[in-house]
């Protein structure tokens, strides 16, 4: 199944990585699935949204461990549900590690900004007067290291130790830092604007039937 | 929002290096000098405005004074002399000591032993005196010890006065050929062709210390971490460093064949041979700093202003250009100096304060003056020295601070925090290389890593054995060369085990360090190392490694 093994990990066979990518892009599909009112706008919301935080994160790229995508996942995920938040962060990592390099890793990558969206659509991050700022800086704390720890799993190739793993880690903490210093930069920049983005307007059946039902409770 | 975006981009350009200003753009040619016959082996030198080149292996073997539009004013020819003359010039300023006073001279060695005093003016014999000659005089480099001038000779040293030339005492050494001589706190120190450096205490003293290098053709170099030597052997050479304390070698790192005279500012040492230039950094230790594949086999020349002249001793080929960033990078360009093929002699400069002459030889005996604005007068160079890339970056940090604490004060929590978070985020960005760096060596220093050490393959040749060693992995065999020492760093070592191996090696500096794109044309999806069975975490130029490190370079 494996090339061979390296620093980032087991390197994959050319039928293992097209096999990875089936499968990560069938769990984004199938987390797309659910039915909803508008499907062709949300497909193409999804699919902007997507390619833009991709963008983003390719143009990012030499500023190391400074990731806009993790915010990205955590306020999708708050706004739009866990499901979409899933999706948005698998179709993400797929896309930009096209142009920043494919491989093992990206299964992890996926994994963890797809946790962190499923943690964002739990966390209550945003209210109805809009993003409850300290909350979501906390959560984008949290989620840098949490998202460095899921992807330095991608080093376990068999030949490292619990010890060794452990060492590795310490050596990325000034990095993890860096992370969460982005992380809390871009919420409190950008938070308050694309949660409002990401804000759903109702459809005019949702407006009748919350007017209709308001009556009747009226009445 | 664009600020966050505009400081967030503006940081990789900070980060990135400056174009170096090309000398060629510079500098203009002024005049040429064609002697027709013999060779100029050694630097012309500037005194004052008058230009001192010294030819030979000719019938005319002289020392040639010209003014700065390469008008000549006077020659001193010595046909006796037995050629090739490469004993450098020495300038020496008016003084007096206790066997007299001297007025301002230029000190001329030649092969056949005479030494003359010469008024640069007008090229008046001041003294002259005759050293010992054994096949040849003098060919090395002149020292000056107050009032005395040292001489090495063809098999000794000598200690002459500058007033009037009498010889103090001459003291015996080894066979030598362009054997400088260094002063020292405690005396002279010079080597010869059997590989021994040579004490010689203020009395004539001689002490001798076989260190089976190979020749010793320069004046050794003082530096923190010992005398630095570099011997010239059949194969290649070897750069040492030489604790005379307690009479022993601490470091030898291989180098390539012929070696140049090295040069000395400060602390960091340039050194040439026929494969690399390169440049260190000696403190306690001396470490390679940078290299760069140059040939050159003769004098260096590292001037005040930074820059770093070497000719090329190659058919057909240019003069390089060189300069050192102060970090570990030393960048190269080919200069055009309309002189081509084999040279030794290194340039000579001369500013008057707005117009810098530079005065380039070369063994077919041409000379030729070019020259340029003073780089301080030169208005694009001033351009150049700001970066206004780091001043933007260094304004816009300014008003983030500035803009955090007013909005701190009025209460504003939303936007201080905004300002405040991008200010220590583009701090963060600047520093996490060096950040990093110091964090990863303190966590392995506090967290040593436990792993499995190479084990010594028993067909290694036991030349290797207690020495630095570099395994390749390549199509499923191992490519191992040894015997390496005083490499400080994985690059450092496996540059040299590639040159052994004849691999080439190709890779790239980013801000976390040096990143090895490829071995021998093998690209792979990257190379990993481990230095005794420790896996490379940081990055090669960073990754340390131990007098007998055995480092293990896999492909991905």
């Amino acid at each position: 199944m494996f090339q061979a093994m390296g620093v980032h990990g087991p390197t994959l066979s050319p039928l293992t990585s097209v096999f990875l990518d089936v499968v990560l892009l069938g769990c984004a599909f199938w987390l797309l699935a659910k039915p909803t009112k508008r499907p062709i706008f949300d497909s193409l919301f999804m699919l902007s949204l997507v390619l833009s935080v991709s963008f983003i994160r390719v143009v990012m790229q030499p500023l190391p461990n400074v990731q806009p995508v993790t915010v990205a996942a955590l306020l999708v995920g708050a706004q739009l549900g866990a499901r979409r938040g899933a999706a948005f962060a698998v179709l993400v990592a797929m896309i930009s590690n096209i142009f920043m390099g494919d491989g093992w890793w990206t299964v992890f990558q996926a994994a963890g900004w797809a946790s962190i969206a499923i943690a964002g659509s739990r966390l209550s991050l945003v209210t109805s007067t809009g993003i409850n700022l300290g909350r979501a800086c906390m959560a984008s704390i949290f989620a840098a290291f949490w998202f460095d720890f899921i992807v330095s799993f991608s080093i376990l190739d068999g030949t490292i130790g619990f010890t060794e793993f452990m060492v590795y880690l310490g050596h990325g903490l000034p990095f993890d830092f860096l992370h969460m210093i982005g992380n809390l930069t871009f919420v409190v920049w950008m938070g308050g604007w694309f949660t409002r983005l990401l804000e759903e307007d109702p459809s005019l059946e949702e407006i009748e039937f919350t007017v209709v039902n308001g009556h009747g409770i009226d009445g | 929002m664009a600020l966050l975006f505009a400081s967030l981009f503006l940081v990789p350009v900070i980060l990135a290096q400056a174009p170096v200003t090309s000398w060629d753009e510079t500098h203009s040619f002024s005049w040429e000098y064609d002697f027709e016959s013999g060779y100029i082996s050694t630097s012309p030198l500037f005194i004052g405005e008058t230009l001192l080149v010294r030819t030979s292996g000719h019938a005319e073997p002289s020392v040639t004074a010209f003014d700065l539009s390469g008008t000549k004013i006077w020659d001193r020819v010595n046909p006796a002399s037995t050629n090739n003359d490469m004993s450098p010039l020495l300038h020496v300023q008016a003084g007096q000591g206790e066997c007299g006073s001297w007025p301002e001279m230029v000190l001329v060695g030649w092969t056949n032993g005479l030494v003359e005093a010469l008024n640069p003016s007008d090229g008046e014999l001041l003294w002259s005196t005759q050293s010992e000659v054994a096949g040849w005089g003098v060919t090395g480099q002149f020292a000056l010890d107050e009032e005395f001038v040292m001489i090495p000779t063809r098999q000794g040293i000598g200690q002459y006065c500058l007033a009037d030339g009498q010889q103090q005492w001459w003291s015996e050494t080894g066979l030598g050929w362009r054997n400088g001589v260094a002063v020292g706190e405690t005396g002279y120190f010079i080597g010869d062709e059997a590989g021994q450096l040579w004490h010689v205490n203020r009395t004539g003293v001689a002490t001798s210390y076989a260190l089976q290098l190979g020749k010793i053709r320069h004046a050794p170099l003082f530096t923190d971490a010992g005398i630095l030597i570099h011997a010239q052997s059949d194969t290649g050479s070897t750069i040492a460093i030489f604790d005379s304390t307690d009479a022993v070698l601490t470091q030898q790192i291989p180098a390539g064949p012929s070696p140049a005279i090295p040069v000395r500012q400060g602390e960091y040492i340039v050194t040439g041979d026929s494969s690399h230039m390169r440049i260190l950094h000696c403190s306690s230790v001396c470490i390679v700093l940078d290299e760069i594949a140059f040939h050159t086999n003769g004098e260096i020349r590292w001037f005040d202003n930074g820059q770093i002249f070497a000719p090329s001793n190659l058919p057909d080929s240019h003069w390089g250009f060189f300069t050192f960033d102060g970090q570990d990078n030393l960048t190269y360009s080919s200069i055009e100096t309309g002189l081509y093929g084999y040279g030794t002699a290194a340039p000579a400069q001369f500013s008057d304060g707005v117009m810098a002459y530079t005065a380039f030889g070369n063994d077919q005996a041409v000379l030729r003056v070019y020259s340029g604005l003073e780089e301080s007068t030169t208005p694009p160079t001033i351009d150049a020295e700001i970066d206004w890339g780091a001043q933007v970056l260094i304004f816009g940090m300014f008003i983030l601070l500035g803009s955090s604490s007013a909005l701190l004060l009025n209460g504003k929590r939303e936007w201080f925090l905004r300002t405040s978070s991008l200010f220590v985020l583009v701090i963060v960005v600047l520093i996490i290389p060096d950040l990093s760096s110091q964090w990863s060596k303190s966590f392995d220093e506090q967290f040593p890593e436990q792993s499995s050490p190479e084990e010594w393959n028993e067909q290694w040749p036991d030349a290797w054995l207690g020495t630095q060693i570099v395994i390749f992995e390549m199509d499923g065999e191992e490519h191992s060369f040894g015997g390496f020492v005083g490499h400080a760093d994985v690059l450092s070592l496996t540059r040299v085990a590639c040159e052994e191996l004849d691999f080439e090696l190709s890779g790239e500096s980013t801000e976390l360090g040096w990143y090895i794109d490829s071995i021998n044309g093998i690209e792979g999806e990257g190379w990993e190392f481990s230095v005794d069975g420790a896996k490379g975490i940081i990055s090669v130029d960073q990754s340390t490694v131990h007098p007998t490190s055995i480092v293990r370079w896999t492909p991905v």
